[in-house]
């Protein structure tokens, strides 16, 4: 999901473009921007500041933007390969959207008058209204979607049949079926099932009720079959009979009942009803109290008893939950969980018929029409791999990333860089409004609204994925599909030339530790004086982009200073203030450097002569000494140091101060030394297998260094070492046969026990077994495979194995020798 | 004290590290007491504990074992044999007589030529506060 692309999107006001990026991975956004419980808001990082984003209503506000009609349809090659799909609920109709646009041919067969599914059915007036639904599903029928209505399987047509004339079929047909209360005198009349009632409200039937409504239920459902008969006229009461914390209906559905009236009678439940001939009268209710908590987790309801008492009632709305009507699927041997749903792989959802995939309420019962949609992708996949017969099960599928754990820390930081700012409310219809009529209670955001509200955005995720820049792109070199992925290389030799880093000044405080905007590094001027840089070349100041006139340079900023764990000289640093200083006045010429140094470190043919040069042609002024501190001073930088050379202390009132900061060894280069099995030093710069005599080999064969990654060097150096690398490279491949050191083991079989302690210890699984004439079992060495470190040698009780050039005679020779 | 004593110390270095080490205190131009005598193994590894005692025998006035950093080995595990093999062979050492302070293992790395000086002079000087090893005439040579 792109959520952060969108509302970045709609920031700026490009509300089509939202609209779209939207729609690359949602198919009923504007039905989702009405009815989705929204569980991403929970994961949003804004929540940590003051309130999440209000992903679904701007997701709403996008969708209102754009009329569904103009959208253009993209360009479909069909495939010829049918699918037949039963059921057009979320998740039904998110199958339909997907298959049709890889090409499949997809019918959708519908047993109500209109598609939809819950979502027409389930879902009343007030919250989604029916044009904006209609659109969304009118968009999916231009994809060549067809939906058949009024086509309930197993009587219009046989799922047989389905089957012989599809290639795979998809079973989404929701849960429809009202659970029974299970109470004396639920057939009476008078007595209508929540679903039932909202299916018939919804499909405009007619449907009676009287003047008192009792709702019995705490979910969705029974809040929607109450907000709808209270709008039919209704006085309404719902009997829940836990508490309010346990109702499971979403709370600003809860909220938005009892400001329309709807009085809600906790910790009550009906047992019975009584009836006046066929009509129910009254309905008998048990008091409730909460005790331990039960299987679901939520305190179990206890009856108290006697508690008995009596509510009048015209019309009965049980809506205890749904489960799903199988009837259609009888006799086919679809398995079924005990739940009476049907049963699936997870992964997957291909149940256990070959062809036949399900998902969506009939596979977890009633669930959240986000869920229902999820299922209706995973189903397609699933559907488009197993129609070109690849496996379902992919790695992919696997590596489904859970949101990261924010740490205590990284929170802290949010809420210091962010001020509250709550999040924008949506207008909404006043109560007494609402109750008239089935007009959407919900009013959108306005135009400025939703901008204020996708502006709340930390961009907590960097790149927002807003693909803009995927769109602009002529050459088309961005990618947003690539992953990593690992690649095996056979190689006969390695050349590790992973350079450095530079060193990071925030360390020193007294330098600003990196607060002050205009306190710079080296290479950060760098790109300022550079013509493909930022500025296209113009020096100014990060703060206020002012031109710098009086500039300050430190040198060695993370070199040559223990205090900081950092002895060695960075060797470059030098060479490089001088070139910057005779840039800038280039730039320039009202442009006045000053350079603190504690030496001038030009060494190399021609390197003093250009140093010289930037003093005495260019003015540079060189100080000899270290800044002791750095400071904001209105606009100025105020840089306190010691000119060493005349023993005073030197202030400077500087526009920009340049640290020339060090070079350090590059991330990660002592996990790769480990890996290759190359040495380093304290500060991780790799060490060369001899300073004089070997400056680009490694003591590992094969593997070569070239470059910063073995300390700091400068690119002549860097270029002559990789140059030598290559020659070594070269020298080595062009070898027919290779030499290796003759330093190897090798085992006596007179004197070998066979006891293979040798194996044991060998580091390189070159000690084999042997069978000898006379049937013992002896290690022997594989001398292409030794190394010869001798541990074998000192692991031998028996003075068999031997290390040919340190032999055990050899090196007692030597100690006996010594004093000699 | 003796006067004029010089303790005796023999030195087994492994190839890749601390003989490098030791290489790099010469390139580096620093010095250490010559008191040693450096003896290059492939491998701290290698080093069998009979090397050790020989040396003693032979009136070593010290034994230094020097090998690369644990998890740094050439030979990617050979120095970790060598801290479990030596931490053997102390108490043997005690029982003949030897003290504890005249055997030493130290971890030297190719870029530790400072720190392979300071080893050598601070067991050199150790040794020095120790009086010289009584020698039993008879056992002294092979």
């Amino acid at each position: 999901m792109d959520v952060q692309g969108y509302l970045a999107l709609i920031a700026v006001g490009k509300f089509k473009e939202a609209y779209e990026l939207i729609r690359r991975t949602n198919p009923l956004p504007a039905v989702c921007g009405r009815v989705c419980y929204h569980p991403c808001e929970e994961v949003c990082k804004r929540g940590y500041v003051d309130q999440p984003l209000a992903i679904a209503s701007l997701k709403r506000f996008a969708a209102d933007q754009i009329d569904i009609e103009e959208i253009e349809i993209p360009q479909i090659t069909k495939n010829g390969k049918r699918v037949a799909i039963i059921g057009s609920g979320p998740a039904g109709l998110t199958a339909a959207h997907d298959l049709s646009l890889s090409g499949y041919e997809v019918t959708i067969f519908e047993a109500l008058s209109q598609a939809g599914g819950m979502l027409r059915a389930g879902i009343p007036e007030y919250r989604l209204p029916k044009d904006i639904l209609n659109g969304d599903i009118r968009y999916i029928e231009k994809l060549g979607v067809k939906i058949q209505t009024n086509t309930r399987i197993g009587e219009q047509v046989k799922l047989e049949d389905l089957r012989s004339s599809h290639q795979a079929t998809f079973i989404a047909t929701g849960a429809h079926e009202s659970m029974r209360l299970g109470i004396p005198g639920e057939e009476a009349s008078g007595i209508i099932h929540g679903v039932d009632f909202l299916r018939a409200v919804n499909l405009g039937q007619k449907v009676e009720i009287g003047g008192r409504v009792v709702v019995i239920g705490g979910g969705n459902t029974a809040i929607d079959a109450a907000r709808v008969a209270r709008r039919l006229g209704s006085s309404v009461t719902i009997v829940y009979r836990r508490s309010r914390e346990e109702m499971p209906a979403n709370v600003t559905e809860i909220e938005a009942a009892e400001a329309e009236g709807i009085e809600i009678m906790f910790l009550a439940a009906p047992t019975r009803v009584i009836t006046k001939g066929e009509r129910a009268e009254k309905v008998e209710c048990l008091k409730m109290r909460l005790g331990e908590p039960d299987a679901s987790g939520r305190p179990r309801p206890i009856p108290v008893e006697g508690s008995q008492f009596t509510i009048d009632v015209d019309t009965l709305i049980p809506a205890l939950g749904q489960t799903p009507n199988l009837a259609f699927a009888q006799g086919l041997g679809l398995e079924l969980s005990p739940r009476g749903t049907l049963m699936v792989d997870e992964a997957t959802l291909a149940t256990n018929i070959e062809g036949i995939f399900a998902g969506g309420d009939v596979v977890t019962g009633p669930a959240m029409v986000i869920e229902a949609m999820a299922a209706g992708r995973k189903a397609a996949r699933s559907i488009d791999r197993y129609l070109k017969g690849e496996p379902l099960l992919t790695e992919e599928m696997e590596e489904k990333r859970a949101p990261q754990e924010t740490s205590e820390e990284e929170i802290a930081a949010l809420r210091e860089r962010f001020p509250k700012q709550d999040r924008v409310r949506m207008k909404e219809l006043a109560s007494e409004e609402r109750i008239k009529d089935f007009k959407e209670v919900e009013l959108g955001y306005s135009l400025a609204q939703a901008q204020q509200e996708a502006e709340r955005c930390l961009s907590c995720g960097v790149c927002s994925e807003c693909r803009e820049c995927e769109k602009l792109c002529q050459a088309k070199a961005i990618n947003y599909e690539m992953k990593d992925e690992f690649i095996d290389v056979e190689v006969g030799a390695i050349v590790v030339a992973t350079g450095f880093k530079t060193f990071d000044h925030r360390v020193y405080g007294e330098y600003g530790g990196g607060k002050h905007p205009d306190v710079i590094t080296g290479l950060q001027l760098e790109r300022l004086l550079s013509a493909s840089g930022p500025t296209g070349g113009e020096v100014i100041r990060p703060s206020d982009g002012l031109h710098p006139k009086t500039v300050v340079f430190v040198s060695c900023v993370g070199s040559r200073d223990e205090q900081k764990g950092r002895s060695y000289c960075s060797k470059v640093c030098c060479m490089y203030m001088a070139k910057h200083a005779i840039m800038l006045k280039e730039h320039d010429p009202e442009v006045q450097c000053y350079i603190f140094y504690i030496d001038v470190r030009a060494g190399g043919k021609d390197f003093d002569e250009f140093a010289q040069r930037a003093q005495r042609e260019y003015g540079a002024l060189y100080l000899r000494g270290r800044v002791s501190k750095i400071y904001q001073d209105g606009k100025k930088l105020m840089v306190c140091g010691e000119d060493s050379l005349i023993g005073r202390p030197v202030e400077i009132a500087a526009d920009l101060v340049v640290l020339a900061t060090g070079m350090e060894h590059s991330a990660g280069a002592a996990e790769l030394a480990r890996i290759l099995n190359i040495s380093y030093d304290t500060y991780n710069f790799f060490i060369e297998a001899h300073p004089k005599l070997r400056p680009v080999e490694t003591q590992t064969d094969g593997i070569f260094l070239a470059g910063a990654c073995i300390g700091p060097r400068d690119i002549p150096e860097s270029v002559a070492q990789g140059s030598a690398a290559a020659a070594k490279v070269a020298a080595l491949f062009s070898q027919d046969v290779l030499t290796t050191d003759p330093m190897v083991a090798m085992i006596d079989p007179m004197r070998c026990s066979g006891c293979l302690l040798c194996t044991q210890v060998c580091p390189f699984s070159a000690i084999d077994t042997q069978l000898t004439r006379d049937g013992r079992t002896v290690a022997v060495v594989n001398e292409t495979l030794c190394k010869g470190c001798g541990l074998c040698v000192a692991a031998c009780r028996f003075g068999a194995a031997n290390l040919r050039g340190f032999t055990q005679q050899q090196l007692l020779a030597q100690v006996t020798s010594l004093w000699q | 004290m003796a006067i004029g004593y010089q303790p005796k110390v023999v030195g087994f270095l492994c190839n890749w590290c601390s003989y490098a080490g030791a290489d790099m205190a010469g390139t580096s131009r620093i010095t250490y007491p010559p008191n040693i005598r450096i003896i290059r193994v492939p491998c701290s590894g290698r080093i069998d504990p009979l090397l050790v005692v020989k040396g003693f025998q032979l009136g070593a006035d010290g034994v230094l074992i020097a090998g690369c950093h644990p998890g740094d080995c050439h030979y990617v595990e050979g120095n970790y044999y060598t801290r479990r093999r030596f931490a053997l062979l102390r108490p043997f050492l005690d029982y003949l007589g030897i003290e504890k302070e005249r055997f030493r293992i130290e971890w030297v790395s190719a870029s530790e030529g400072k720190r392979f000086s300071q080893v050598v002079s601070s067991f050199t000087e150790e040794l020095l506060r120790l009086e010289p090893r009584e020698l039993v005439p008879e056992r002294a040579t092979l």
